[in-house]
């Protein structure tokens, strides 16, 4: 079967065979690659089930792909075959402001989705670094969640319903309108999560949060990340729930103030930026109540002076990632071993065993996240040029994968396993690993959707 | 954006480069003329692949494709240089960025892609990889010394008299570019007015500056031209030139000799506005930033500071660094019309309510904002000032 006559068929000229376009699509922002042999880029769920239907009577492997930010090789297609693009079908289809919900084709950004939202006082809130650009499937797809998580939660807590093709290209409803349903299995907590493995998402029902009236920040110094863990491990055991509460070490804070040098951040020490949210006596109470239970252990603490100057923060800490070059530029961040959580109170110990692992393998790092959650994002910049250094980046990683399921953690705590982070399924999940192949075998009988994926 | 000649001789210092012979060009050439794709290496692996240009490249914004956003571009660099071989499958990808910069204002790893397009422009024009539009482009420049392949006398706007009367010497000299020369003689001529108040002169026989060729990557073709130019502004003795385009603002400044000073029309005319004596006018306008002159230069005060001495400004939704390209440059508005039309119609969206005029310092990006059509009347800003004068 001509399969690019029959592609054509269902997209016309929104499919691409040329190998320049393929290149495009045969990597993420992380070090995996495999090359597409079809990209399509569906407008309607009736062309993704047709796709999907040929690609199933074909065998051939489907990934579906947002934008393309993900860090785990999750939407590269590793076994070839269609990559949907799926960025296209960007419609907000409903804003539903009585039942506090909106549905959304997967191809919406999360910043236009808010921009949306805006004028109606409700926000979507999980808000990965990539806002700007990701896409509401992607993060449906690995869970998405960023900096104020530690409050409202990942992306999971927000899903409703989705409609999903399956690999026979079946189209299916996994939920409602519901806030509550008690009828059978949960297939939209399946489906969040499963990286396309499963089914394509083709639209999405989520809740929205009414925005809340005002966000103060917290910015507070301490002599070493450890401390800087403590303060974070008190805060939460005084029962303050800051809406963010992010790390940023001694590098960290260098590359901030290359990359936007109006910033006003401590010199010294690494610091915990805490932000709460509500009512203006909401909080300014919460966050009074954190600058005195940090102050006996921080170096210096204050609250940020305005709105602009909170904006600012956020804005650069959102890119800082992807800054470090900003510092060297023959060091280029590399994002592997960078997504590793660990259960609050060992947050001490986690940043301590990453600097180690760091110094053994002669790596600079640069370590920030969402200390909140337990989630830390590892930063080791490399020259890409050096051969030695990959080596050494990747041995370091490995490690550091390891120490976090060692210390009851997870290999990642927002990003996904993708292809990335496979190898570790095994250690992570044990026999559980089985039941998630079992499920996967009698979704996708054939392994077409997103094969070499998730470890299954 | 950056000179190129100044930055490739730092950069060829420290930089490694790998020769990439492609396969699909002409097999007679000799071992020596053989092309290979170079283009500086940590440069293009600056760029993470993060996607941050997503969010902000023009083109894509209309195009959808992965190829069409930067780092698409990017990546479709690196695969030439880890020897894929050059092919025409590039163009529609490497020959469709405007150059407009706000990728670099953007990214965070302060990766800078418009110099790696160009570069690698360059590269393609070596192995004969080039669109129709890039190779008739060239071909006006090198055969009439304008790009637009007119055969007329490049100072037609002036009379034979007034012609006759340009001083032959001056420390300053008014450099036209094609578009006023050939598409808005009216803007030149008011330019021209201006400007001999205060002893300026023209070249004798200016050619292109040379912009559009840089920009599409036929760099040995620029330096014949700019070679021209500049024996042509050692004749008149000018240490200044003065231009109200863009993209030879642009050129003139940063491809041309570190010696030349150059100063753009909104900086000169911020500079004497007290001599040039305007009268207020009451019109409320906005202003677009053209990116050759903003973005890449910096230049976003003097000619806000002109407009608010003649009328109120009312910014545009975004503005300066953030400013949107109006499309026309990089070669798209030759190469890719339908594109960069889109791209110009997105501009205009950005408007605010209740201005008279869309005013902005470049013709180019007259030319193609007027094309996108909007009700709204889009002037250069030298027409604002005369209109002050008057």
């Amino acid at each position: 079967m001509d399969i690019t006559a029959e592609l054509q068929k269902i997209v016309g000229g929104r499919l691409s065979v040329s190998p320049s376009e393929l290149y495009c699509y045969s990597s993420d922002a992380s070090q995996v690659k495999g090359i597409p042999d079809y990209v399509v880029r569906p407008k309607s769920t009736d062309e993704v089930s047709r796709i999907v239907r040929l690609a199933y009577e074909n065998r051939i492997p489907v990934t579906a792909r947002g934008a393309g930010t993900g860090l785990a090789g999750g939407a590269v297609p590793v076994k070839g075959g269609i990559v949907l693009d799926m960025s296209g079908m960007n419609r907000i289809l409903e804003i539903d402001i009585d039942n506090i919900q909106v549905l959304v084709e997967p191809g919406i950004i999360q910043d236009t989705l808010n921009e949306t939202l805006k004028p109606y006082g409700f926000f979507f809130p999980p808000n990965p670094g990539s806002s700007a650009m990701c896409t509401i499937g992607g993060m449906i797809a690995y869970n998405a969640s960023g900096m104020r998580c530690v409050k409202y939660g990942t992306t999971r807590n927000y899903v409703r319903d989705l409609e999903v093709v399956l690999a026979d290209g079946t189209v299916i409803h996994t939920g409602s309108k519901m806030l509550k349903s008690a009828a059978g299995y949960d297939l939209t907590q399946l489906i969040v999560g499963s990286e396309g493995t499963l089914g394509i998402v083709t639209k999405a029902r989520l809740k929205i949060a009414p925005l809340p009236k005002i966000r103060k920040l917290v910015i507070a110094s301490f002599e070493n990340a450890e401390t800087a863990g403590q303060a974070v491990v008190k805060t939460f055991s005084h029962g303050v729930i800051p809406s963010a509460c992010e790390i940023l070490d001694r590098v960290s804070l260098q590359v901030l103030k290359r990359y936007d040098p109006k910033l006003v951040l401590p010199s010294e020490g690494d610091v915990i930026l805490f932000e709460v949210d509500g009512t203006e006596n909401s909080a300014r109470e919460a966050a009074e109540q954190i600058m005195a239970v940090c102050a006996p252990l921080a170096l210096s603490i204050r609250l940020a002076e305005s709105e602009k100057e909170m904006a600012d923060i956020w804005a650069a800490r959102k890119l800082v990632g992807a800054a470090v070059s900003r510092l060297d530029p023959t060091k280029s961040r590399i994002y592997v071993g960078e997504d590793v959580g660990v259960p609050i109170k060992k947050i001490p110990e986690l940043l301590k065993r990453v600097q180690e692992i760091a110094e053994k393998f002669n790596l600079p790092a640069m370590k920030y996240g969402h200390i909140g959650d337990g989630n830390l994002h590892l930063a080791l910049f490399i020259d890409v040029l050096n051969k030695d250094e990959w080596d050494r980046l990747n041995k370091a990683a490995d490690l550091v994968h390891r120490t976090a399921i060692e210390l009851e953690g997870t290999v990642s705590s927002e990003h996904g396993i993708g292809a990335a982070r496979a190898e570790y399924m095994k250690a992570q999940w044990g026999p559980a690993l089985e039941v998630m192949r079992a499920i996967k075998n009698v979704l996708d009988p054939k392994g077409i959707l997103n094969p070499g994926k998730l470890g299954l | 954006m950056k000179n190129e000649g100044k930055k490739e001789t730092e950069q060829t210092k420290e930089t490694e480069k790998i020769k990439i012979t492609p396969k699909n060009i002409n097999e007679n050439e000799s071992e020596s003329e053989k092309q290979s794709f170079e283009v500086d290496r940590r440069s293009v692996y600056r760029c993470v692949q993060c996607g941050t240009c997503r969010s902000v490249c023009p083109v894509f914004d209309v195009v959808g494709w992965e190829s069409a956003n930067t780092r698409g571009r990017m990546l479709i660099i690196k695969s030439l240089l880890e020897g894929r071989p050059p092919s025409e499958d590039v163009l529609s990808s490497l020959a469709s960025c405007t150059t407009c910069g706000i990728c670099a204002s953007k990214c965070p790893a302060g990766a800078n892609p418009p110099e790696v397009v160009e570069a690698a422009r360059a590269q393609l024009v070596k192995c004969g990889i080039t669109t129709d539009a890039q190779k008739n482009l060239k071909s006006a420049i090198i055969t009439y010394g304008n790009s637009f392949g007119e055969t007329r006398a490049r100072k037609h706007w002036l009379s034979g008299t007034e012609r006759s009367k340009l001083p032959e010497k001056s420390d300053y000299v008014y450099f036209v570019g094609c578009f006023d020369s050939y598409r808005y003689p009216e803007f030149a001529k008011k330019t021209f007015d201006i400007l001999q108040r205060f002893g300026v002169t023209l070249l004798p026989d200016e050619h292109c500056c040379a912009s559009p060729l840089l920009r599409t990557g036929f760099r040995e073709d620029a330096e014949k031209v700019m070679q021209h130019n500049l024996e042509q502004i050692r004749k008149v003795g000018a240490h200044t030139i003065i231009t109200s385009c863009a993209g030879c603002y642009t050129t003139l400044k940063n491809n041309y000799p570190e010696e030349l000073k150059v100063i753009s029309l909104p900086e000169f005319l911020a500079e004497h506005l007290e001599e040039l004596n305007l009268k207020k006018l009451d019109l409320t306008v906005t202003y677009h930033d053209p990116c050759h002159l903003g973005r890449h230069n910096k230049v976003y005060d003097a000619p806000r500071k002109v407009i608010q001495s003649i009328c109120t400004l009312k910014e545009m939704k975004n503005i300066k660094e953030n400013a949107r390209c109006c499309g026309g440059g990089g070669g798209v508005r030759t190469g890719y019309p339908d594109i960069s039309l889109e791209l110009a119609r997105n501009r205009l969206k950005d408007v605010p309510e209740g201005v008279d005029y869309i005013v902005t310092s470049c013709p180019l990006c007259v030319r193609n904002l007027r094309d996108a059509g909007g009700n709204i009347e889009v002037i250069d800003i030298v027409e604002l000032v005369a209109m002050a004068i008057e």
